[in-house]
């Protein structure tokens, strides 16, 4: 049984890549500016040319931060889709296939029902986690939290391969 | 939007397909007036395990609204199930 759980590396690289990108660009104004300013404080240049030159530092900067946001809306997912696809090498039940698509709007709501629990009741979900080694304290679980969760599940993949003796079976979670 | 149609599609083993679709609108209304005659004793079931009875509702309220678009699909060789939220 092969188990590999990961981020989707791709969209990952993209995003601290634009990160890295607006921090060099912030980086590089900043450096622009400063010049700008020592140009002015020697008498080179006047203030109206000072601004003008600021501004129109500024403005691919702020180009490029409006771009940044879009696209983190663009890539933002829509659903959570889980496959299976199972393939029966005895020959009686034959592959099956199952896909079910989630909308993360649903999982949004769905974990909002962890806030109406009473806390007797996540007590006793934390005294049964801890029995079965899982030590996890649920009351300390904030909304914030739950939502950051779910927005983390983005960058989610899980794949399990399964091969056995009798079938092969094959499980994909994936955001898209 | 809460979902106003389901459809469920069924193949048997000689491949037909048959899709029906069920329009939730009629289930919603059907269970309106359970829901009405079922607030009072919500609301005291709530207040009872110290839950916000009102936050309850707007939960409930979210996750129909999020329904749509959902989709299970489960394939056999013999037979297949589709489900469907619109």
């Amino acid at each position: 049984m092969a188990f590999s759980h990961g981020s989707r590396s791709d969209r990952a690289v993209t995003k601290q890549g634009n990160r890295g990108f607006s921090r060099w660009g912030r980086r590089i104004m900043n450096e622009h500016r400063r010049q700008i300013l020592e140009m002015l404080s020697q008498g080179k240049i006047s203030a109206d040319e000072a601004e003008r030159l600021i501004s129109a530092v500024e403005q691919p900067a702020a180009r490029s931060a409006d771009s940044d946001t879009a696209s983190a809306e663009k890539t933002r997912p829509k659903y959570l889709r889980v496959q299976v696809d199972s393939e029966d090498d005895g020959g009686h039940d034959g592959p099956t296939k199952v896909n079910v698509r989630v909308p993360m709007q649903l999982l949004r709501a769905g974990v909002k029902l962890a806030y109406l629990i009473p806390t007797a009741a996540l007590q006793k979900a934390n005294l049964a986690m801890h029995e079965k080694g899982i030590p996890v304290d649920l009351t300390q679980i904030k909304p914030e939290n739950l939502e950051e969760l779910v927005e983390q599940l983005s960058d989610l993949t899980v794949d399990v391969d399964q091969k056995d003796q009798r079938a092969k079976v094959k499980v994909r979670v994936f955001c898209e | 939007m809460i979902p106003f149609v389901a459809v469920v599609s069924l193949r048997n083993q000689e491949s037909r397909t048959f899709r029906l679709w069920i329009p939730l609108v009629l289930v919603w209304l059907l269970l309106l007036p359970l829901a009405v005659l079922a607030t009072p004793f919500i609301f005291i079931a709530c207040l009872v395990c110290g839950v916000n009875p009102f936050r309850g509702v707007a939960v409930i309220w979210q996750i129909l609204w999020a329904l749509n678009d959902t989709e299970l699909e489960v394939e056999h060789r013999s037979a297949g199930m589709s489900f469907h939220i619109l």
